[in-house]
């Protein structure tokens, strides 16, 4: 279920999720929180296994924020993909897998990054994604609307209409929509 | 009785000491001069950054275990940084356990445990002692850890080379209402007036209004 979509700008990127946890054919719950802050610079959206995602999203934090501290700098967007990758094809590897599929976005000193994994761990960089059982229609509003050289409130607009069209006709999706926008320059080479 | 002694170093000798740990506690009294200050609004690390070669870069004295903690040590600097390791990571395992960050005492407790476990088997035990300063639920926390895994909580604690004249200048000058910059000044005077005068200090610092830990390197204003 859930439709989340990540979009890369030149001025930074963009996140976007609705906000229904579905239980079978049975609303759970109207306000869950779909977007995770790994911190001030980088961000995961979360479609699938809300458990596992949780779960695999804290297991990130406190694995990025013990090597900051030991190297003194912190991950960039493409080392944060790629530990929470290495994550989930491990477990995939030993048959416990992670049910999730993820949005990993964020800005460091090169810009805004857009990367996204699936649970057999498989990472891809993208200019904009979508995952979650609306993605389909996400899409098409995506493949019409994107341009490399939108700025960061057309982005912001694109990953709403992306959601917003994807609850118009997906049951899995639905209740409003939770966005973050990451600007550039946001990456701190300070660490604490 | 001695020659045995000799072959059996790791157990008690004939006075009911463990001489491997009196030998980790003079090997922490051979390091540079490290001390923590505490009063009920902050808390100060202080370590005396030793005078080097030309062109190295001093070594990094005082850690950052979380946000709201920092760690100090005096000793064989590799085993400061590997038990400054063991306790950054059950800094963060605790968080993703109570997804809460880690109170002081819970995190020395780790850390005496494990300084304890290597006192009861034929190992070396580690050479160092290690301050710890942190806010949590109970306030501002200074605690100091030694190699047989005593934990000692208090308002002032001096580890490494002349630590128990540095302590004398502390306990001379320390009061409950200092001012973060008086007990800056006082840690400096500590240091200093043990080691001959100017020297190179690394600080860390821990406020109960932040509740965050921040290094400040360098000597201070003061």
């Amino acid at each position: 279920m859930t439709t989340t979509v990540g979009i890369r700008s030149r001025d930074g990127v963009v996140l976007a999720a609705d906000k229904r946890a579905s239980k079978g054919f049975f609303v759970g719950s109207k306000v869950v929180q779909k977007l995770f802050k790994l911190d001030d610079s980088t961000a995961v959206a979360i479609a699938g296994q809300m458990s596992d995602a949780e779960y695999l999203v804290n297991l990130a934090k406190a694995e990025r924020r013990l090597l900051a501290l030991r190297r003194g700098y912190p991950l960039s967007v493409k080392e944060s993909a790629k530990l929470i990758a290495n994550i989930v094809y491990s477990g995939m590897k030993n048959y416990n897998p992670f049910f999730v599929e993820l949005v990993v976005a964020g800005v460091d000193r090169e810009g805004g990054h857009v990367y996204t994994s699936d649970m057999s761990g498989a990472i891809t960089s993208e200019d904009f994604m979508s995952s979650g059982s609306g993605s389909p229609i996400a899409y098409g509003v995506l493949e019409q609307g994107f341009r490399p050289d939108l700025n960061l409130d057309e982005t912001r607009k694109l990953a709403d209409a992306a959601v917003r069209a994807a609850m118009e006709r997906d049951p899995g999706s639905g209740n409003g929509v939770d966005i973050l926008v990451v600007p550039n320059g946001h990456w701190n080479a300070e660490v604490n | 009785m001695a020659a045995e002694m000799g072959r059996m170093p790791f157990f008690y000798n004939t006075e009911g000491r463990l001489v491997q740990v009196d030998y980790a506690l003079q090997a922490v009294a051979r390091g540079s001069t490290t001390l923590g200050i505490k009063t009920k609004d902050f808390a100060l690390l202080a370590s005396q950054v030793k005078p080097t070669r030309p062109l190295l870069e001093p070594a990094e004295k005082v850690y950052v275990i979380d946000e709201h903690l920092g760690a100090t040590g005096s000793g064989y600097i590799g085993d400061v940084t590997t038990l400054v390791d063991e306790v950054r990571v059950a800094a963060q395992r605790h968080r993703l356990v109570y997804d809460l960050p880690i109170d002081v005492r819970t995190l020395s407790r780790h850390l005496s445990e494990h300084l304890h476990s290597y006192t009861m088997y034929a190992v070396r035990p580690f050479g160092a002692s290690i301050i710890f300063a942190g806010a949590d639920e109970l306030g501002i926390q200074l605690l100091q850890v030694d190699p047989s895994g005593t934990t000692f909580k208090g308002a002032g604690f001096t580890i490494g080379q002349h630590a128990d004249e540095a302590l004398e200048v502390i306990r001379q000058g320390y009061r409950p209402d200092l001012t973060l910059d008086e007990a800056k000044a006082l840690a400096v005077r500590a240091i200093e007036d043990v080691n001959g005068g100017k020297t190179e200090i690394e600080f860390g610092i821990v406020r109960a209004d932040t509740r965050r830990f921040e290094l400040s390197a360098s000597a201070p204003a003061a």
